[in-house]
C-alpha cells in the first residue's frame, strides 16, 4: 500500500490538504489581532504617501539595491533567489509528476529545467547550511527548526533532482523519497519558519505602509 | 512541578497579550533568522564577533516569550523554536539590560530586513511591559517620574522655565532695545513654538537664537509657560500611557491658546513623538498644523522674510541625520536644504538619509549611565563615519543627538563641534532692520558662544566647585578662572562644608557622589543652614539617575543641574544664568 503510487497520489493530495487548510487557521488567527491605526498627519516632502510605501515594500524582495543588507551582500541575495526559484521548480515538479505525467518520463527538456533549478538550489542549499553553522551570528540565532527546515529542504532538493525525470525504470526510490518528503514538507510548512512567506505581505505591507506615509519608503539614497 | 513565577514575570506575560497588534505579531513570527540585519546595528560593527549584540538575537529574546505562549508550535514544542517563558526577576533583569542597554531602537536594521520585520517597535513594546512592573534604567524612572509629575523630562520648574525666557528676552533686548524678547502664553498666536527642556538647562541660545528668527520675520508668535515639552520620553520607555499624557498636554495647551500651527525645535524624538505618535498615543486626532522648526526656517527664508548670507558660515559642516527624523518622519531632504541655504561648505556624511548610523545616544541611552561604557564602544562607527568628512562641524537637528554626538566627539578626541540649524540661520541672519540691531555682531560659527564667551563675564564671583574627580575639578575651575571668576575648590562633603563657611561663595557646583559626606548631604545642609542657604547651587553630576535624591528632598530644589559630561559652553551657559537670576533676584 505505501508505495509511489499512494505517495504521490492519496498522500500528496492529503498533504496538500492539510497544508491548506492550517494555512487558512493560520491566517484567521494573525487576524484575529487588531490593526494599529495611524492618525497622524502625513510627513516627508509630500513625493509618497501609503501605497507608493507599501508597493515599494513589496517590491523589496525584487530590488536588491533597495537595502544595505541586499545591496552589499550581492552573493547572498543570488542564493535567496536560487533557493527560492528551487522551491517552487520543485513544487511544480511534484504537480506535474502528480498530474500530468505519473506514468511517462517529463519532456527531456522540461526535465533539464527542473534539473538546473533545482540542482542549483541543492548547491545554494548546501552553502547555506555551511553559513548557518559555519557564522557564529546566524549559529547564535539559529534554533533547531532552522536548521531542520534547512536540511529538510535541501535533501528534498537533492531527491528532486535525481527524481526530476521522472523515469521510474531507472529507480523507483528516487521519486518515491522526492514524494514522500515533499508530502512531509507540505505538512510541515505550517508549523514552521517555512512559512514565512505567508506573513511577508503581511509585514512588508504595515511597514510600507507606515513609512510611506511618513516619507521614508521609497527609500532616497545619495550616492 | 510547573516551575514558580514570579509576580512581575507573570504580569509581563499577561500584559503582552493586550499589547499584540497585527504588525507586532507579523514582526514577531516572521523572522528567517537569515541574519541579513547583523551589520546593519552599529552595536555589532563595533563589537565584532559577539553575536548578543545581533539585531535577530535581541530580537529573538522578545520573541521567545512570545512564541512560548502566543504561538502553536511555541506552546507545543518550544525547544525546537528556541521559545522560553520569563519565570523570575531576574529573567526580567537580563530583558532589560538587552532592551534598554543594547538597542537604541534607531530603526536601521528595520529598514535591512527582508521581511520587514520591525525590531524597534516590539523592543519598545518590552521596553513598555517592563516599565509597567517598575524594571527599568534608573535613569528612566527619574526622568519619566519628571514627566509625569512635572510635566517635562528634565523636571524644570516652571518658575526657573518662565525665569529662563524672561532672562533671555532681558539678553535680546540688552543687544536689540526694541526688541520683542519671547512672548509667553499670548493667545491667537499663528505659531506656538515648543521646545526640548534641555534647551531651557543646558542650551538657552537655542531658544534665543530661535526668537532672534521669529522676530526677524515678523511672525505673532508665542511660548507656552506650562505644557511646553515637545519630547516625550514614552517614546523611549515604551509607556504609551506616558506618550499620550504629554502628547495630550501639548496638544490641549496649543488649543487653550488658541495657536494657529505647533513649531517643534530641532529634536528627533520630539518631532516623532510630537508629530507623528502622539495622536496615536494619546488616541486623539490633532485639529491644529504641526511642523518642524527646519520647515519654518526655510519657508521664512523662501517667503523672503528673513534674509540669511551663507558666507557667515564658512566652515566645512556635515550633517548629521537624526534616526528618528529620518527612518520614522522622513524629515531628510528639509534639513539639507536649509544647510545649502546658509552655510557655504557643506559635506555629505556616508551612509547618509535614512541609512545613516544613530549617534548612539538614541533611544534614550543618554539618560541610562549604567550602559554608558558600552554605549561609547557602539560610538566608534559613528566616529569612525564624522572623521571621514574632514568637517569641522556636524549639524544636526535633534539634541539628543546634539548630546550623543558631543560626547562621542570628546570621547574619541575629533577635532570637530556640534551645533544645530537654528544656530547657523541666527548666525547667518541679515537683520536690517533698524530695531534688531547690525547684521556685523552676530558672531560667526567659529567663536560661538553662545551666549557667555566674553572674557570676563564672571569677573567679580567667588565660585566654590566641589567634586571628587580632580580632573573635573580642574576642568571647571580653568574654565571659570578664564572667564574671570575666582575659584575655590573642594574635593570631598566636609571640605565643601568647611569651604562654604570659609569663603561664602556666590555660587557652588556640586557633585552628588564624592567621599566623606555626599554631595546629597552637603545640599541638605546648606539648605537647612540659615547663613549658608543664600548660595545658589548647581548640581553637576554624572549619575542622573540620582537626580530625585536631590529633588526628594524637603527643601528648596537646587537652582541649577546639569548632567556630565558637561562641555564649557554649558558650565559657562549655566553659572551666568544662575548668578543674573540670583542678582535680579536681590538674594
Amino acid at each position: 500500500m505505501f508505495d509511489l503510487e499512494f505517495a504521490r497520489g492519496t498522500l500528496h493530495d492529503v498533504a496538500l490538504a492539510v497544508m491548506m487548510i492550517v494555512y487558512f487557521i493560520r491566517l484567521y488567527w494573525l487576524t484575529r489581532f487588531k490593526a494599529g491605526k495611524e492618525r497622524q498627519a502625513p510627513t516627508g516632502i509630500g513625493d509618497t504617501n501609503s501605497r507608493k510605501g507599501y508597493i515599494y515594500s513589496w517590491g523589496n524582495v525584487g530590488m536588491p539595491w533597495a537595502m544595505e543588507s541586499t545591496r552589499t551582500k550581492l552573493f547572498l541575495y543570488f542564493q535567496f533567489v536560487i533557493f527560492h526559484l528551487g522551491v517552487t521548480a520543485a513544487i511544480l515538479l511534484m504537480f506535474s509528476i502528480s498530474f500530468y505525467f505519473k506514468d511517462s518520463p517529463l519532456p527531456p527538456q522540461l526535465a533539464l529545467t527542473f534539473k538546473i533549478i533545482i540542482g542549483a538550489a541543492f548547491v545554494v542549499g548546501v552553502l547555506r547550511i555551511i553559513r548557518r553553522i559555519g557564522s557564529k551570528y546566524v549559529r547564535a540565532i539559529s534554533s533547531p527548526d532552522d536548521h531542520f527546515s534547512l536540511w529538510l529542504l535541501t535533501a528534498w532538493f537533492l531527491f528532486g533532482y535525481l527524481a526530476a525525470n521522472n523515469n521510474i525504470a531507472a529507480g523507483e526510490w528516487k521519486s518515491f523519497t522526492f514524494f514522500i518528503m515533499g508530502s512531509f514538507f507540505l505538512i510541515y510548512v505550517p508549523f514552521s519558519k517555512i512559512s514565512h512567506y505567508l506573513y511577508y505581505p503581511f509585514t512588508r505591507y504595515y511597514l510600507g505602509k507606515s513609512l510611506g506615509r511618513r516619507g521614508v519608503f521609497p527609500i532616497k539614497r545619495f550616492q | 512541578m510547573a516551575k514558580e513565577r514570579s509576580h512581575k514575570a507573570q504580569i509581563v506575560i499577561d500584559r503582552l497579550g493586550k499589547k499584540l497588534n497585527r504588525q507586532i505579531v507579523g514582526s514577531l513570527v516572521a523572522c528567517v533568522h537569515c541574519g541579513n540585519c547583523t551589520d546593519a546595528c552599529h552595536y555589532v560593527l563595533a563589537n565584532p564577533g559577539d553575536p548578543t549584540y545581533a539585531p535577530a538575537y535581541k530580537a529573538d529574546k522578545i520573541r521567545s516569550i512570545f512564541k512560548r505562549h502566543y504561538d502553536w508550535t511555541g506552546r507545543i514544542f518550544p525547544w525546537w523554536v528556541h521559545a522560553k517563558s520569563l519565570y523570575t526577576d531576574e529573567d526580567l533583569e537580563e530583558l532589560k539590560d538587552i532592551v534598554f542597554g543594547k538597542c537604541t531602537n534607531c530603526r536601521r536594521c528595520t529598514i535591512n530586513c527582508p521581511m520587514g520585520v520591525d525590531l524597534a517597535t516590539f523592543n519598545r513594546m518590552a521596553r513598555g511591559l517592563l516599565v509597567s512592573v517598575g524594571v527599568m534604567p534608573e535613569g528612566v524612572a527619574v526622568v519619566s517620574k519628571d514627566q509625569w509629575e512635572i510635566g517635562n523630562q528634565m523636571g524644570v520648574l516652571k518658575e526657573d522655565y518662565v525665569d529662563t525666557l524672561e532672562w533671555l528676552t532681558e539678553e535680546m533686548q540688552m543687544e536689540y532695545p526694541e526688541s520683542p524678547g519671547i512672548p509667553i502664553d499670548t493667545v491667537n498666536a499663528d505659531v506656538v513654538y515648543s521646545i526640548n527642556p534641555r534647551e531651557v538647562k543646558y542650551d538657552p541660545r537655542t531658544i534665543s537664537d530661535a526668537a532672534m528668527i521669529f522676530n526677524a520675520a515678523g511672525e505673532n508668535w508665542t511660548m507656552p509657560s506650562e505644557d511646553w515639552d515637545m519630547t516625550n520620553f514614552g517614546l523611549f520607555s515604551g509607556d504609551d500611557d506616558l506618550g499620550g499624557s504629554v502628547a495630550r498636554r501639548l496638544y490641549e495647551k496649543v488649543v487653550e491658546l488658541k495657536g494657529k500651527k505647533l513649531v517643534i525645535s530641532e529634536c528627533g524624538h520630539g518631532y516623532r513623538s510630537t508629530r507623528c505618535e502622539g495622536p496615536n498615543w494619546a488616541q486623539h486626532d490633532v485639529s491644529f498644523p504641526m511642523e518642524s522648526s527646519v520647515i519654518t526656517m526655510i519657508n521664512y527664508i523662501k517667503e523672503g522674510k528673513i534674509k540669511v548670507d551663507k558666507s557667515k558660515n564658512t566652515e566645512k559642516m556635515t550633517f548629521h541625520d537624526s534616526c528618528n527624523n529620518a527612518r520614522s518622519c522622513g524629515l531628510f531632504e528639509e534639513p539639507r536644504e536649509l544647510l545649502n541655504m546658509v552655510c557655504e561648505n557643506f559635506q555629505e556624511m556616508y551612509p547618509n538619509r535614512s541609512e545613516n548610523y544613530c549617534c548612539t545616544g538614541g533611544g534614550g541611552a543618554m539618560s541610562m549611565s549604567e550602559y554608558t561604557p558600552q554605549r561609547l564602544v557602539s560610538a566608534k562607527v559613528k566616529a569612525d563615519q564624522l572623521k571621514a568628512t574632514g568637517a569641522k562641524y556636524v549639524v544636526t537637528s535633534c539634541h539628543n543627538c546634539v548630546d550623543g554626538l558631543t560626547d562621542l566627539i570628546k570621547h574619541y578626541k575629533l577635532d570637530m563641534k556640534v551645533t544645530q540649524l537654528v544656530n547657523l540661520v541666527a548666525n547667518a541672519l541679515v537683520i536690517d532692520k533698524p530695531v534688531e540691531g547690525p547684521a556685523e555682531e552676530v558672531p560667526t560659527p567659529a567663536e560661538v558662544t553662545p551666549v557667555a564667551a566674553e572674557a570676563g563675564s564672571l569677573q567679580g564671583y567667588k565660585i566654590l566647585v566641589a567634586d571628587d574627580e580632580p580632573d573635573f575639578v580642574t576642568f571647571v575651575s580653568t574654565v571659570l578662572e578664564d572667564n574671570g571668576a575666582e575659584v575655590v575648590m573642594a574635593y570631598d562633603g566636609n571640605q565643601a562644608l568647611e569651604m562654604a563657611r570659609k569663603e561664602k561663595p556666590d555660587l557652588m557646583t556640586l557633585d552628588i557622589t564624592m567621599p566623606g559626606k555626599s554631595g546629597i548631604e552637603v545640599f541638605e545642609i546648606l539648605r537647612n543652614d540659615d547663613e549658608l542657604a543664600r548660595i545658589p547651587v548647581c548640581i553637576m553630576t554624572g549619575k542622573p539617575e540620582l537626580r530625585k535624591l536631590i529633588y526628594d528632598r524637603a527643601v528648596r530644589p537646587p537652582e541649577g543641574y546639569v548632567d556630565k559630561p558637561i562641555d564649557e559652553e554649558s558650565i559657562i551657559l549655566n553659572i551666568r544664568r544662575i548668578l543674573e537670576l540670583a542678582k535680579s533676584k536681590g538674594k
